[in-house]
């Protein structure tokens, strides 16, 4: 989050001005809702806009209490219609539910946050250390064209991998369809009776994948004993 | 500044609650404050607590007034359009906060599967331990990625 030292007076530029509007008064909402909640109390706020529209907040709403302001009828009702209670009983109940809801949802983002931050982690540390998990820019034109055969492999590898698992299942269908992933275009099913081969681990390679514990290698020999470096 | 983190429920305990809602008011203020003198524009708070008998106000009951009327004499239309309650701006939160986390699932599942991927290419990890879904996903980025390199080996030669 930016935080910059800011002066309190007029924002000169004028694009500036705008985003910090927008930023300042969603946190202005946040903040009143917050007390709100926390101290039960109730509240109007209003807002115009650079643009000379018009924002405004209220707990339990903007209306009712505009009017009891400008009526200086200060005082709630004492004697409260049982419908009137049973009205806000309902929305006192619903805004603690959103509030309980709301906390969930952050504490799960904030969850994956962390969780992304440190798979990012293991693929710098990852990148590191094997050449072919470099960026793609960063390859030379040996390099990719290794890699590509690799990863042609494993592509046929996976596709004969999904027909196994799907015929088992008893799908008909071979074809890839939208990834769960990125819900994009259809990923068409190369055929995968071409047979793929195997080739026997090198001893390069075995050293890198120490930590498999898989019986079942398949390999598919980067040839770093190729003269690549 | 004590940044604990707070829970979004009422503070049942009296005193903490009147020292929180002292401190969040004041702050509340502060805010509309600098939003007023920041971007030159008009804004007015009513406050209506168990701790005051009146209702509390900024900037000052002669501001409060001349902000509602200048809201009043606006069309009810435009009044309304971005007029929320605790219902409506909780709402509008949560779904903003859950699309982040799908946004954030995305990325993370996106960082797994690269993993996954690499680790494959090296007889790492045995692809029957996936299931349809990941050997899609896979599929996918795999296919990505190849696309990527033919690109790149492209303009290398170029």
């Amino acid at each position: 989050m930016g935080r910059q030292k800011i002066p309190i007076a007029k924002i000169p530029k004028k694009n500036h001005l705008q985003v910090t509007f927008s930023k300042r008064r969603s946190g202005l909402f946040k903040k009143a809702s917050e007390l709100c909640t926390l101290c039960g109390v109730e509240i109007a706020i209003l807002v115009f806009s650079p643009a000379e529209k018009v924002f405004s907040f209220g707990h339990p709403d903007v209306e009712s209490i505009l009017d009891r302001y400008l009526t200086r009828n200060h005082l709630p009702a004492p004697d409260q219609s049982g419908a009137q209670q049973l009205v806000d009983a309902h929305r006192n109940a619903n805004v603690r539910d959103l509030n309980a809801r709301l906390t969930q949802v952050l504490n799960q983002l904030e969850a994956e946050k962390k969780l992304g931050e440190s798979l990012h982690q293991m693929r710098k540390a990852s990148q590191k250390q094997f050449w072919w998990e470099a960026p793609i820019n960063e390859l030379g034109l040996h390099e990719l064209e290794q890699l590509k055969v690799s990863m042609e492999e494993l592509k046929k590898n996976v596709a004969k991998q999904t027909n196994k698992i799907s015929s088992i299942a008893g799908a008909s269908s071979t074809l890839y369809s939208s990834p769960a992933l990125y819900g994009v275009n259809q990923y068409d099913h190369i055929g995968g009776s071409a047979g793929f081969f195997e080739s026997k681990p090198t001893g390069f390679v075995n050293n890198i994948a120490s930590t498999s514990t898989m019986p079942n290698h398949h390999v598919y020999n980067l040839g770093y004993g190729h003269g690549l470096f | 500044m004590a940044r604990k983190k707070v829970n979004l429920a009422y503070i049942t305990n009296d005193s903490v609650r009147k020292a929180t809602f002292k401190k969040r008011k004041r702050g509340l203020l502060k805010k509309m404050r600098e939003l007023s003198t920041l971007c030159s524009i008009q804004t007015c708070a009513i406050i209506y607590s168990p701790y005051h008998p009146e209702p509390e106000v900024w900037p000052s009951p002669l501001g409060v007034r001349s902000v509602i009327a200048r809201f009043k004499s606006m069309p009810e239309a435009e009044q309304s359009i971005k007029m929320v309650n605790q219902e409506s701006f909780l709402g509008q939160r949560i779904t903003k906060a859950k699309d982040q986390l799908k946004k954030q699932q995305r990325e993370s599942r996106e960082l797994e599967m690269t993993q996954v991927m690499y680790k494959s290419l090296v007889g790492d990890q045995g692809l029957q331990n996936l299931g349809v879904e990941d050997l899609n996903d896979l599929g996918w980025l795999i296919e990505k990625t190849i696309e990527e390199i033919d690109e790149r080996i492209k303009s290398l030669r170029e």
